[in-house]
């Protein structure tokens, strides 16, 4: 995980992200830039809003995965800007700055995995739980750098229960699952997580588990705020970093 | 301090207390209140039972006194507050209506905004302690399985969820009055004024302040801790600073979010949970990340720049170095005066050195090879490009400029009259006159008007027959005539002449064949006629069905010469008769032709009567309705006039035009909704859009307005010809020519249907038919023909078998219809066609008629 923030130079704040998988030599993982505008006022048509108004757009590039993106932006990626800005509205202070909006624009610039094995899995829902997480780490980062006031640094996280192949082996959870590792993956969840707060800002599982096994579920949630709080350390770090 | 912020710090529980002048309750009580207070401590513990030593006496007065020693309400109250609940809450916090406690825990964002100024150096290094920390340090928390422990996880039991109800509607503005939209009271205006006011004296002391913190930043003797935090703070709000925003003072990195709880004084380890002791998942930069920031430094290439400020510096003094390299590691460490420059100054720098030219010698990427570097120097050819293009782009627009003042008049001149062409059609809705249609039929008492088809085998003399009939009648002068057959001659087909008055095309005339319907028309005594000669070339029967559906009645026209009668009777003149009895035309007139050519035998006549009568009657023709009429086409004899030919003698029954005038025509849908099958579209003077057919039902008139199907489009009747002459109105069974207007052409063809827009005829691609079969009949692909419309389609299912005469089902779902039976039949077509209940359609396959039968 390779984190950078202050990358473009126009943005008030910017983060790179780059998350390495060891999957295969020839798949080198997932690359995210993200740009924070404002806050800025808002246009003058806009109607009033006590806070600030959060806005996020999450594109892929056109070459970022395996089958060509078109520039428009599909469901996919607008259900993970809508993702984006749940978790971050429970990080950012506001009320602070009534009136004005913050643009967050994430292009993911080479999307995680080889997409073409989780197509043949019939779900790429897995990659983009995958995806947010890194969203959610390098926009927090963006937002840090563009001195915007936050409870705290949030991070994202996955979890998944996976099973490994063969039938009869017992599924087990995993952590920043690699889709085409596994077999089959049975359920995944990816959480945005404030650690000083120990709360979670957006929880998002998806997976068909049996409802009686609440002790999994619980598991499943607790692992992945193991994972936010693992990326939350590497943000952490790099903000010092920068700050030295 | 503002008095902004005093208000804000303002005790509002002191206030009171001096305001109200009382301090204890308890001392107020009466000596009966204070009987009933005992009486009811008494019965509450007595109700409470063992629970009772959870609770203080005072409590208890405390909740007596609330709920005027109401003893079920406060057992309820105190067993939900103090005995059962979360065991938090049972500490006893004091619950003083006017008590003197403050409330210890301080809500984070107005503390923040309050102490910032006057704490700041101790809340600086809070931050900085925090930030020092290797991670920001979790609270102690109880497990998770505890904290989902009632998480149902999507299975919500019913009883717990919740019904939304909308909250009422806030009325706002002034009570009462009427449905206008609600007024601001001069109240409301007052306080907006009020708070805005209030906002500005906000505005104007956050910029003092502001002011004071940068006299703060840029002062040099502040103490070093608090430097220390400045720059922690520095490179998060420096963006934030250069612009104007009234929030400024608050910028700070913020990650601490209770500053007013002490930070967990056990270590780290501790607080920890052991599933955090993974390694830090930092990774080194990809090669793609490095060469988009260079090395793989530490530092941002943002503040390059700035550490290299003591250089510049020096450089304004001494001769300026031409190489000044980008690179980060030769940069000397930044002094701390370097960092705590202002923005505002660092902006300066920056500036200034770009006039200087530095920016030049700047080496973006050191890391790669000299030769990589070299290709890069010149400018890339997209740059020539562009630059080529911007000077290309400066000239064009100079002489642009330049040419509006030459010739100013001309290009105006030029604008207007393109505008004027631009104008579309608009010109004003037709007028309608508003006619009643139908009364002034009634009272026009014009002549019957009556159309017939002239179907027979090919080359059986229709054309000829027709051409013949309208010289007779003087419609057409013999020196038409006699062009036509001079003509005709020098082609080698002299016998064609007459065919010629009404075949006009030049593939028709060289073929010999009718290959279109041609209509003409004439006049007798008391009728107007109008005639459809139609095809009688099997290839050309779809044209002939066309013809067939506007007709009334039909003469169908035999080749008495030898041989011709049968194959006629085996071809055409059998599917002729067959489908034009289908389209619905009841009266047939046989015109038996050619008799001059076996010398007017009256045997021969007699023959074909029998024989036709026979098929006719079995193609369920009545009797009454047939009529043979022994002619000679080319001669003329027995059609206008009698047959002068003695041989011809025998016959003494009316000629072709008598027979003609007796028919009666069929009823006319007059009062039905319009219906009228496009036959041709073309263009003319009058309209873009000129439409002719025959109207089917109803009736229209001029500047109605009409709906076009299937396109759905609207139009209106300009103009309507009749018989060539302009008229008002036009009825069920005439041949009119539309001029339209307001409609593209593109949306009006051929076999379209005009109809009422009121009551437009529904589109639809499958129709049940109740059909007589001419050929087996099974689940196959159809053509449909209705009038000019044909759309491809097949049958998708057989329902029924019919009885003939009654009508009533014979077998359900049969495989297979058998000719000369009756089914009903599903069709499904390709596309949407207008169709109606009680239209007649014709389905063939393969260039043969396989059935023919009315919608349902």
């Amino acid at each position: 995980m390779y984190l950078k923030t202050g990358v473009t130079p126009s943005a008030s704040g910017s983060a790179y992200l780059e998350i390495e998988t060891s999957a295969k030599p020839g798949v080198s993982g997932m690359k995210l830039s993200c740009s924070v505008h404002g806050p800025r006022a808002l246009p003058r048509s806009a109607p009033f809003s006590p806070h600030v108004v959060l806005s996020t757009h999450v594109k892929y590039a056109p070459f970022a995965t395996t089958q060509r993106r078109g520039y428009l932006r599909d469901p996919s990626e607008r259900d993970l800007g809508i993702h984006l800005e749940a978790a971050l509205r429970g990080a950012i202070i506001a009320d602070r700055w009534p009136k004005s909006g913050v643009d967050i624009i994430i292009s993911i610039v080479e999307g995680d995995q080889d997409r073409e094995t989780s197509r043949s899995q019939g779900d790429e829902v897995w990659d983009m739980m995958n995806a947010l997480s890194g969203c959610i780490t390098v926009a927090a980062a963006a937002l840090a750098d563009a001195g915007i006031d936050c409870v705290d640094t949030v991070a994202g996280g996955v979890a998944a229960l996976v099973q490994a192949a063969g039938d009869d082996s017992k599924p087990s959870i995993v952590v920043d699952p690699i889709p085409s590792e596994h077999e089959k993956i049975l359920a995944a969840c990816c959480i945005a997580y404030l650690p000083t707060r120990d709360e979670v800002t957006n929880l998002w599982f998806r997976g068909d588990l049996p409802a009686s096994e609440l002790e999994l579920y619980t598991h499943m949630v607790e692992k992945g705020i193991l994972a936010s709080r693992n990326a939350n350390r590497v943000l952490i770090d790099c903000l010092r970093e920068t700050v030295e | 301090m503002s008095r902004h912020q005093y208000v804000r710090n303002l005790d509002y529980q002191d206030a009171m207390d001096e305001f109200e002048g009382f301090s204890e309750e308890e001392d107020e009580l009466s000596p009966e209140d204070r009987a009933l207070m005992n009486q009811g401590v008494a019965d509450v513990q007595a109700a409470l039972g063992v629970e009772a030593s959870k609770v203080t006496v005072a409590q208890i007065e405390e909740s007596l006194w609330h709920y005027y020693y109401d003893i079920d309400k406060t057992v309820t109250y105190l067993t939900s507050k103090f005995i059962n609940p979360r065991p938090k809450a049972t500490k006893p916090a004091p619950q003083q209506p006017n008590g003197k406690s403050v409330t210890s825990t301080i809500d984070f964002a107005p503390a923040g905004l309050s102490l910032e100024l006057d704490l700041h150096p101790n809340w600086a290094t809070k931050c900085l302690g925090l930030t020092d920390d290797a991670i920001p340090a979790p609270r102690a928390r109880p497990s998770l399985s505890h904290f989902f422990r009632d998480m149902p996880w999507g299975n919500i039991p019913k009883h717990r969820e919740t019904t939304f109800i909308p909250p009422p509607a806030a009325p706002g503005g002034l009570l009462g009055g009427s449905g206008a939209p609600p007024k601001m009271s001069k109240l409301q205006a007052l306080a907006a004024a009020r708070k805005k006011k209030a906002e500005e004296k906000n505005a104007v002391n956050d910029k003092v302040e502001q002011a004071r913190m940068g006299v703060k930043e840029l002062s040099v003797k502040e103490p070093l801790a608090d430097k220390a935090n400045l720059s922690t703070a520095g490179p998060f709000s420096k963006r934030l600073k250069t612009s104007e925003s009234a929030a400024q003072d608050r910028v700070a990195p913020t990650f601490a979010t209770q500053p007013t709880q002490p930070e967990p004084a056990q270590p780290v380890e501790v607080a920890k949970a052991p599933e955090d002791e993974l390694p830090l998942a930092k990774a080194q930069p990809s090669a793609f990340a490095q060469s988009l920031f260079g090395s793989s430094s530490n530092t941002r290439k943002s503040e390059a720049p700035r550490d290299e400020l003591p250089d510049i510096q020096a450089q304004h003094f001494a001769p300026p170095k031409i190489d000044f390299p980008f690179c980060v590691g030769k940069a000397p460490k930044p002094t701390p005066t370097s960092i705590e420059l202002g923005p505002a100054f660092e902006l300066s720098k920056r500036k200034r050195d770009d006039s200087e030219g530095y920016e030049t010698t700047v080496v973006l990427y050191p890391n790669l090879p000299q030769f990589v570097r070299d290709n890069f120097a010149q400018p890339s050819p997209d740059d020539i490009v562009l630059a080529a293009q911007a000077q290309a782009k400066g000239k064009a627009g100079q002489k642009t400029t330049a040419q509006p003042k030459k010739k100013g008049t001309q290009s105006t001149e030029a604008v207007t009259a393109g505008v004027n062409e631009l104008k579309i059609d608009d010109a004003p809705l037709p007028k309608s006159r508003n006619l009643d249609v139908l009364s002034e039929f009634e009272k026009s008492k014009s002549k019957k008007t009556a159309s017939f088809v002239v179907v027979g085998h090919v080359d059986a003399g229709k054309s000829t027959m027709m051409g013949r009939l309208l010289l007779d009648l003087k419609v057409v002068d013999q020196r038409t005539v006699d062009r036509l057959r001079k003509e005709a001659e020098t082609i080698g087909k002299s016998s064609f002449a007459l065919a010629w008055v009404l075949d006009q095309r030049s593939e028709e005339r060289s073929r010999g064949v009718t290959i279109d319907v041609a209509t003409n028309r004439f006049e007798t005594e008391h009728t107007a006629f109008t005639i459809l000669d139609a095809p009688g070339h099997q290839d050309f029967i779809p044209n002939m069905i066309a013809g067939a559906s506007q007709a009334d009645f039909a003469i169908l026209v035999i080749d008495a010469s030898t041989g011709a009668f049968e194959s006629g009777l085996k071809g055409q003149t059998r599917e002729h008769s067959l489908l034009i009895r289908s389209m619905g035309v009841s009266r047939v007139i046989v015109a038996v032709n050619k008799l001059d050519m076996v010398a007017w035998s009256q045997e021969r006549f007699n023959e074909i009567k029998d024989q036709m009568s026979g098929f006719l009657s079995s193609a369920n023709f009545q009797h009454k309705n047939i009529a043979f009429v022994p002619v000679s086409g080319l001669q003329g004899d027995n059609l206008v006039r009698r047959s002068s030919d003695p041989a011809a003698s025998w016959y003494t029954g009316p000629t072709l035009v008598e027979e003609l005038e007796n028919s009666e025509p069929n009823a006319r849908a007059l009062a039905s909704p319009l219906r009228m099958t496009i036959s041709e579209v073309y263009r003319t003077m009058q309209s873009p859009v000129t439409v002719s057919g025959r109207i089917d039902a109803g009736s229209l008139q001029m500047g109605d307005a009409i709906l076009i199907q299937p396109s759905g489009e609207k139009a209106y009747v300009k103009s309507i010809l009749a018989d060539d002459a302009p008229v008002d109105w036009a009825v069920a069974g005439q041949n009119v020519v539309l001029h339209l207007s307001h409609v593209d052409p593109a949306h009006v063809r051929v076999a379209d249907i005009i109809c009422d827009p009121a009551k437009p005829i529904p589109r639809a691609d499958t129709f049940t038919l109740k059909a007589l079969a001419f050929d087996f009949l099974m689940p196959m692909q159809v053509d449909v023909h209705r009038g000019r419309l044909h759309a491809a389609g097949r049958i998708e299912a057989i329902p029924a078998l019919l009885d003939k005469v009654t009508g009533s089902v014979i077998k359900k779902k049969p495989k297979i219809v058998k000719p000369a039976t009756v089914a009903r039949i599903v069709v499904k077509l390709d596309g949407l066609v207008p169709l109606e209940a009680g239209q007649r359609v014709v389905l063939r396959s393969g260039g043969q008629t396989v059935a023919a039968g009315l919608l349902e």
